[in-house]
């Protein structure tokens, strides 16, 4: 009835696990209680849940990404308290728990931290940016960002029911396979991997087809502004890319449920297949998280230097140079795996030449700032950290594209910290610089400086105390994922980490005391233009936040840097304004497709991951049905009236002019 | 959302969406495309059991059969053209092409090299 799952699965004898579980289960339930007793939940259901709209689907995402980075942080701090107190001991975590703790780390850093951030970033601004009412598929949308937050969901099950893997964040057989691993932990990875795959493939798509097909009048390619060009390059990979990996976690799901052998020991399965292609998904995958942030930062670079971006074209160039190459370097994750020296040196270079693009890129904002009046808020900060921390890690990264130094360094403390380094420095402080330059955008109101400045810092200082002595740990021969060890020169290393990793805590601290801190006092810092920033594309032309059209007129776009040749023309016009001729909008209605097909796939994932079968064909008729109910729709679309549109529009008219002719009397 | 597509310069169309085409004109292409398919299928069968020709050339030849098959497939059921309305169409064709090249590619390469800091296994045996 239950297939294997019973009492047994709860790991009563764990306190760590069970602890968490019960405390993140009692804040669930009294969100829950607090909605429902308040009368929330209409006003949750009809205006998130159920929306299409795409700037509240990135703010989910976003707030889906947040969760979770919690959640790995939390296993992050475990992982360096253990590695500093378990010198000739066993520390606090049993192996086996150890191992399940770092596979769920990577796992969910990568898969539902960093993915949905960028994701949700790419959702609020991109439509905004290229002055159109919503992304190409908006139903689809919200399918993708609830199948996303299925995976999560199971992910975060296995903490109570069962285990997660202990295989590392990739599941490599043969370790993953049956016969080394019979327990539920890699069923949960990779069903969580594939729901949530599918979630992923949908948002590329999706995002793909907005770019391409919806674009405001006159926005040609070479107008885009470059964070639509980062998602363009970056959607087209994860189209490219992830259906390898679907493909490559289906193979191994055959292996562990059907008996096939693709990945065995036994029966001419080949282990080495297994590598191979989920590093051809793999290496895709670090560009598809760190180009939309490089977008990010030309972005916030060149509105804080108050310039036009340096070389726009040349970026443009480097970046769709990025999306090809990323294709082409992927065995140096394997130099160790024995393909001789003619594959290991064509990879090698290959992995160095990428170097170059990125490296235009870094001298592009750097030339973006040289001469231009530079203001350090908050977003500039976390780009100017970048620009430090990257070029190391880039460094960092090329030492270990050379093959011989890849053969002494491979699985060692030093790749560990090199990873660390492009991605918190990469793609980490490219949403944090997000969050906060876009965040008046979503909201209305701008984050608390002093406190996003604190958070900066901390995060920034934090960073470099955790990581740095990683890398000289490995210099020293330490390898990753040790439980314990016993030589004496790795010992402060660890403890210097430990030390790093609590200053990390405290900037993450300073950032929710930031969100609080400024939700209290919105009315301070109200963004009333929708400007805050001086901002150079479209997105800053509506009003923040924006009305659910976004636009009353998609905007007649004459140049690069749309809106601040628009702000340039209005101020020789000295503002004069007829008042347009209105029209009715239509808006796609809202759907709860996305919500209930994700109910259904959570069921059907957690069945199949115990092996209840009626529940899995349930599930799966379930998830189909909804489809079909949302196929056969009659109205997908509401009108908004013309008045109610030019109700909305002049207040945010009356807002900037009223804000203008005070800047001019002054 | 129809109102919101301003389309600029180049108007392109979805794969399957069509324009000021007649019925007889789209029916005559499908069944064009049908017959050169079947026809292509017909002699992939006659060379793979035939003595007409060559034996050594018969896998080469079942190769281009099978990419002009791919050709008649594109042209005549998925409708790629190299109109202007095709662009992005074109170049997602090519960059799904590209992609699978590389992977594919690289996969053989580097899986036929993966021994190639080992002796097969008869020279091991005949040094010791």
């Amino acid at each position: 009835m239950l297939g294997k799952l019973d009492w047994s699965a709860i790991p009563f004898d764990q306190p760590i696990p069970l602890v968490a579980g019960a405390m993140v289960l009692v804040a669930i339930l009294g969100v829950l209680a607090w909605v429902v007793v308040k009368g929330h939940l209409p006003y949750l259901w009809s205006e998130w849940i159920t929306s299409v709209d795409h700037k509240r689907i990135g703010v989910m995402y976003i707030l889906l990404a947040s969760v979770m980075l919690l959640r790995g942080g939390s296993d992050a701090i475990m992982m360096r308290i253990q590695q500093a107190v378990a010198y000739q001991s066993q520390g606090y975590l049993p192996p086996e728990h150890y191992n399940q703790i770092f596979s769920a780390h990577g796992t969910i850093m990568i898969f539902f931290v960093a993915m949905p951030f960028v994701i949700g970033l790419m959702n609020l601004i991109v439509p905004l940016q290229l002055g159109v009412r919503d992304v190409a598929f908006p139903t689809l949308n919200s399918v993708g960002f609830w199948l996303t937050a299925t995976g999560a969901l199971l992910v975060n099950i296995s903490l109570v029911v069962g285990e997660f893997a202990r295989t590392g964040w990739l599941a490599f057989p043969p370790l993953s396979e049956l016969s080394y691993s019979p327990g539920v932990g890699v069923d949960y990875y990779a069903w969580s991997l594939q729901i949530s795959g599918v979630g992923t493939l949908v948002a590329g798509i999706n995002l793909v087809t907005t770019v391409l097909k919806l674009r405001t009048k006159g926005m040609n390619y070479l107008r885009m502004p470059m964070f639509c060009w980062t998602t363009l390059a970056s959607n087209l990979l994860i189209v490219a890319a992830f259906p390898i990996l679907t493909a490559t976690l289906a193979m191994l799901l055959l292996d562990r449920y059907l008996g096939f052998h693709f990945f065995t020991n036994e029966a001419g399965g080949n282990v080495m297949m297994f590598m191979n292609l989920i590093w051809a998904w793999g290496h895709p995958e670090v560009y598809i998280l760190v180009l939309p942030a490089f977008g990010i930062f030309s972005e916030v670079v060149s509105t804080f230097s108050g310039k036009a971006l340096f070389g726009y074209r040349s970026m443009v160039l480097a970046t769709m140079a990025i999306c090809v190459i990323s294709f082409m370097v992927w065995l140096h994750h394997f130099f160790t795996m024995g393909a001789g020296p003619d594959v290991n040196a064509i990879f090698g270079i290959a992995s160095m030449i990428i170097a170059i693009p990125t490296g235009v890129k870094i001298y592009n904002w750097l030339f973006t700032m040289y001469g231009g009046r530079i203001r350090f808020a908050t977003p500039m900060l976390w780009s100017v950290g970048f620009m430090v921390t990257f070029i190391i890690g880039g460094l960092t990264g090329v030492l270990v594209a050379v093959p011989p130094a890849d053969f002494m360094l491979h699985n060692s403390m030093f790749l560990v910290a090199h990873f660390h380094n492009v991605i918190i420095g990469g793609v980490l402080f490219g949403a944090f610089a997000g969050f906060e330059y876009w965040f008046p955008k979503a909201f209305g109101f701008r984050l608390d400086e002093r406190w996003g400045k604190a958070a900066f810092w901390f995060t920034f200082t934090g960073f470099y105390v955790t990581f740095m002595p990683l890398y000289i740990a490995g210099m020293l021969g330490m390898t990753r994922r040790m439980q314990h060890y016993d030589v004496a020169a790795w010992r402060p290393w660890m403890i210097v980490a430990a030390v790093g990793m609590a200053v990390l805590t405290i900037g993450v601290i300073c950032q929710i005391v930031q969100l609080v801190v400024s939700i209290r006092n919105r009315e301070a810092l109200r963004d009333r233009t929708g400007d805050p920033w001086d901002g150079r594309s479209l997105e800053w032309a509506t009003s923040s936040p924006p009305p659910v059209f976004n636009f009353a007129f998609n905007p007649d776009v004459r140049g690069e840097d749309a809106y601040w040749e628009m702000k340039a023309h209005a101020r020789q016009q000295s503002f004069e304004h007829e008042e347009p001729e209105y029209q009715d909008i239509e808006m796609p209605r809202n759907s709860p497709t996305g919500f209930v097909c994700a109910f259904f796939a959570t069921i059907m994932g957690f069945a199949l991951i115990w092996h209840i079968w009626w529940m899995v064909i349930l599930g799966g008729i379930g998830a189909f049905a909804t489809f079909v109910v949302f196929a056969w729709r009659d109205h997908d679309e509401y009108v908004i009236p013309a008045e109610e549109v030019a109700r909305i529009d002049r207040i945010n008219i009356e807002e900037r002019r009223s804000l203008v002719s005070m800047a001019g009397a002054v | 959302m129809s109102d919101q597509t301003h389309i600029p310069a180049g108007h392109d169309l979805a794969p399957g969406e069509e324009e000021q085409h007649s019925v007889g004109e789209r029916i005559l292409g499908y069944v064009v495309g049908l017959v050169l398919a079947l026809l292509l299928t017909a002699t992939s069968f006659f060379i793979a059991g035939t003595d007409l020709v060559w034996q050594p050339s018969i896998p080469v030849a079942l190769i281009v059969l099978a990419i002009a098959q791919m050709g008649v497939h594109l042209v005549f059921f998925l409708h790629i053209t190299t109109g202007p309305d095709n662009t992005n169409n074109v170049l997602a064709l090519a960059f799904g092409l590209l992609i699978v090249f590389l992977v594919v590619g690289g996969t053989v390469w580097i899986m036929a090299h993966l021994n190639a800091n080992m002796p097969p296994m008869d020279q091991i045996m005949m040094r010791q």
